[in-house]
């Protein structure tokens, strides 16, 4: 693209204006003449193409942060990013790319040492419905997917998908046939889910219910292998988290999740057992075993210590080997006494 | 950069393929690799299109799916006629399918080793990189680096198209911030400062990837597949694959790339023009920054009068047999000796441990000869302290050095074995020199590239003898000490007595000479210290005697 834009020696909030202008024109429905429409189509394209130049340089030019925080500046005081995110479906595949990036990479542009893109989705939260149900588009999705995992970034953001009616969504996103799509949303749900622990562990204490419960159907009980795979990991990395500690406490407390997570750990696939053990061993390390649940590890003791006898991993791990053996301590010194 | 295709915007997503497994019909296998097959298939729903499916076993892969979110979201977004992209991908149980369109022709690596085993001609090599350029020009536009290109990832059609395959490993400039900075996740082991790709095309910097790399790690690749596609291999690929980076290095010692390949003569009547060289010189380029964009390189005069892709199917596929054809030829032996080398992928991580055993530390192009030799680094626990004097990362800012020497030992690969010891550790700096030197291995330029070995700036005129000769001891010794360990596992590996051959006595007395020099001088240094304890306690007994704190003394 080199030596395209010499000529015009536009500043970056005149790109953007100019980009804003075309959006508009863009969202228009097209009742103006089909050519004169296509050349505007086309400067709208060449246009996002040079926002993306400024913000990520090209091969001879790294970027200017001087001139990134004027196009975010002027970028976000209008309602730019809004236009943008409606357009990106009416553009063509390399100009949805360049706008994906564009949204991406202004997240994290700071004027004044502030990160504006938060404060204007503050106050545009509804953008988010739209990010998120592009999941739904197959030609969508993994532009919107893309641009939505860089909103959550912000706290004030990802608390409110996570409260929204979309965070259900997931569930199904997540095994969408195809599998580009799918992971793309396995990737937000996870980031949703991680990322920002105070608002996670809030979400998960309010919401324990219903979520776990769907958690546990649709994704651990899911027909699909590589659903199974990735929620089991997931489930371990929440569960194993601090700050989710008390979500922690209530979930190994479960008849229900136990016996789940040790159907988990008859799986034949090597890499699921290895993550449900991760899982299961907090049930057993559990200092306040219910009743319950002591029962369901006494019968089984025979079967699980069995298991574990033969239960290796490729590579050489102390940490689980000792996890290992700690489990089968406990379960081996169990006594169903409350039961008698 | 390549000619922007607007497609309409009102096509959906390509043609829409099935995402079930029953809607294909398996015709045969056509390649297969550590962890994935590559099918031939018919998709009766969609035209009776012919496809590739990809089938990546998804259990024997432990790390989380980023990397195959990345792969298929990469060939679901890129769209350039010279980049094979995906129809679709779904998951079959544990597997991974990746629906591809079906390139008649199969690999240039499979053409080349079944029509050409020593190599294509000048014009249809210019085709291949031309049409391949285009491919990384648009990739590179895009922020992305392929990592592996080869002549096993580039396909063709029957009609000759060009295609580039296999994102297996490549990754988006654009990305790493942000996996980075995810704490929660253990995807960082595709940032760009990792370890990716197939060691025989990997470019010095990603080998020795502390810095990062960029997109001028694919045109150094580039170049070696130019290589590959003249000789009919890369460098040193005609050696079996082994398991171990030792074993690799005694079987490959003392043998030239081409050597067995080409017969004895050494250069097997092949001439190539000097625009092809020096293409291939540029991209060898030790410097990345040198090396020219991909953008440039197409517009090199070795494609001035580049040919269509139809000269490609003209001149190669005649008489060349089908793909499952040549699958069963070689897939027996592929299987046989555990190695990918077809169009398969390596992203399983025993592939990505096996590729980090692989590193080849340093690469001597010789231009006239259009022949590179590699330069191996020992296993860093078998290295001696002898390397330390050599400068370490620190030092190497001088552009010239890519050759690193610290925690490495050299072992100079050479057609000629015979070649006098000492010109060896010229040769390998020799072509590392920013102002290269080739061939003359005249006094001058040996000390030149002599000094800048010791870290002297050899564009200063005062050398430091003193130093130079200290680095020079060093690094003879750090040789034989190389040699030594690998004369000894050839005789533990052989049970032969090469050993005789390979050291002369000389050679041998030198060691024992320098051994017990290196002894005397820990005797030495250790006599010092007893000398100095005595003394001390002495003082101390003193003191104890005045101040009667007799129980400070044992």
């Amino acid at each position: 693209m080199k030596g395209l834009f010499k000529s015009k020696p536009r500043t970056p909030a005149d790109v953007v204006r100019q980009t804003r202008d075309l959006l508009i024109y863009a969202q228009r429905s097209p009742d103006s003449r089909e050519s004169k429409r296509e050349e505007k189509m086309a400067e709208l394209c060449k246009n996002i193409r040079e926002l993306k130049c400024i913000l990520y340089g090209n091969s001879e030019s790294e970027p200017v942060s001087e001139a990134c925080a004027q196009l975010t500046q002027e970028f976000f005081r209008e309602d730019t990013l809004r236009l943008l995110i409606m357009c990106v479906p009416k553009l063509n595949l390399e100009a949805r790319k360049d706008a994906t990036q564009v949204v991406a990479n202004l997240q994290r542009q700071q004027v004044h040492s502030k990160l504006i893109a938060s404060d204007y989705l503050e106050a545009n939260i509804d953008i988010m419905d739209v990010l998120i149900q592009g999941y739904g588009d197959t030609d969508m999705a993994l532009h919107y997917g893309a641009m939505l995992r860089e909103c959550i970034r912000h706290q004030s953001v990802a608390r409110y998908v996570l409260e929204s009616q979309h965070m259900k969504k997931f569930f199904d996103y997540i095994q969408l046939p195809n599998f580009d799509i799918a992971a793309d949303a396995a990737a937000t749900f996870k980031e949703l889910m991680t990322r920002h622990k105070s608002t996670v562990a809030d979400f998960l204490s309010k919401n324990y219910d219903w979520f776990f419960a769907e958690y546990n159907s649709k994704l651990l009980e899911s027909s699909n292998y590589i659903t199974r795979r990735q929620a089991v990991k997931l489930l371990g990395d929440i569960l194993l988290d601090r700050s989710n500690s008390a979500v922690m406490t209530r979930y190994v407390s479960s008849r229900d999740n136990l016996r789940i997570l040790m159907n988990l750990l008859r799986e034949s696939s090597k890499s699921i057992q290895i993550e449900a053990f991760h899982v299961f061993k907090l049930f057993a390390a559990n200092q306040n075993k219910p009743a319950d649940i002591v029962g369901i590890l006494v019968a089984n003791r025979s079967k699980l210590l069995r298991l574990f006898a033969d239960f290796k991993i490729d590579k050489e791990d102390e940490q689980f080997e000792a996890d290992k053996a700690q489990v089968v301590r406990e379960i081996a010194a169990l006594e169903p006494k409350e039961l008698s | 950069m390549a000619v922007h295709h607007e497609e309409p915007t009102s096509t959906s997503r390509k043609l829409h393929f099935p995402l079930d497994s029953s809607a294909y019909q398996i015709l045969g296998e056509i390649g297969s690799g550590v962890s994935a097959v590559v099918y031939k298939a018919l998709c009766p729903s969609v035209n009776s299109a012919v496809v590739a499916i990809k089938s990546i076993d998804l259990d024997r892969s432990r790390s989380d799916f980023d990397a195959f979110r990345r792969e298929t979201k990469t060939m679901s977004l890129l769209s350039h006629p010279n980049i094979l992209s995906a129809h679709c991908s779904f998951t079959v149980d544990r597997r991974l399918w990746v629906v591809m369109p079906f390139m008649s022709a199969g690999s240039i690596q499979s053409v080349i080793s079944s029509s050409f085993p020593n190599g294509m001609s000048e014009p249809c090599i210019a085709v291949i990189l031309k049409e391949t350029l285009n491919a990384l020009s648009y990739l590179h536009d895009q922020g992305h680096l392929h990592r592996d290109i080869k002549a096993s990832n580039i396909l063709m059609d029957s009609d000759g198209s060009v295609k580039l395959a296999d994102f297996g490993v490549s990754a988006s400039v654009y990305e790493p911030n942000y996996l980075n900075s995810n704490s929660s996740s253990k995807t960082s082991s595709f940032r760009l400062t990792d370890v990716a790709g197939t060691p025989y095309w990997m470019a010095p910097e990603v080998v020795h990837s502390h810095n990062g790399y960029g997109c001028k790690a694919d045109i150094w690749s580039l170049g070696i597949t130019a290589l590959e596609l003249a000789h009919g291999g890369p460098p040193l690929s005609h050696l079996p694959p082994s398991k171990s980076l030792l074993l690799r290095i005694t079987k490959r010692f003392n043998f030239s790339d081409y050597e067995t390949r080409g017969g004895t003569d050494k250069n097997k009547s092949k001439k190539f023009s000097k625009s092809f060289k020096d293409l291939v010189g540029l991209c060898l380029d030790q410097d990345p920054n040198k090396r020219p964009s991909a953008e440039k390189l197409l517009k090199h005069s070795f494609f001035k009068n580049c040919k269509g892709v139809d000269f490609l199917a003209k001149n190669l596929l005649n008489g060349l047999p089908s793909v499952e054809e040549r699958f069963r030829v070689l897939g027996g032996v592929l299987s046989k000796n555990d190695e990918d080398e077809d169009e398969d992928d390596d992203d399983d991580e025993s592939a990505r441990a096996r590729v980090r055993n692989r590193r080849i530390s340093g690469w001597n192009f010789n231009e006239d000869g259009l022949d590179l030799h590699p330069v191996f680094p020992t296993e860093s626990g078998s290295d001696s302290g002898g390397n330390s004097v050599f400068p370490t990362e620190s030092s190497s800012e001088s552009v010239g050095k890519m050759v690193r020497f610290s925690g490495e030992t050299i072992i100079r690969l050479s057609s000629e074995s015979h070649e006098s010891f000492l010109s060896s550790p010229g040769r390998v700096v020799e072509e590392e020199g920013a102002h290269l030197v080739r061939g003359d291995e005249s006094g001058e330029s040996m000390e030149s590239n002599l000094s800048s070995l010791v870290g002297v700036d050899s564009n200063a005129g005062g050398v430091d003898r003193e130093a130079m000769v200290s680095g020079l001891t060093a690094f003879m010794r750090s040789l034989d000490e190389q040699r030594s360990n690998v004369v000894t596992l050839i005789g533990l590996l052989r049970g032969e007595e090469v050993g005789e051959v390979m050291l002369s006595r000389e050679e041998q007395m030198g060691q024992v000479i320098e051994r017990m020099r290196v002894e005397l001088e820990n005797e030495r240094e250790r006599n010092f210290q007893l000398e100095m304890e005595l003394e001390f306690l002495r003082i101390q007994i003193s003191g104890a005697y005045t101040t009667t704190s007799a129980g400070s003394i044992d």
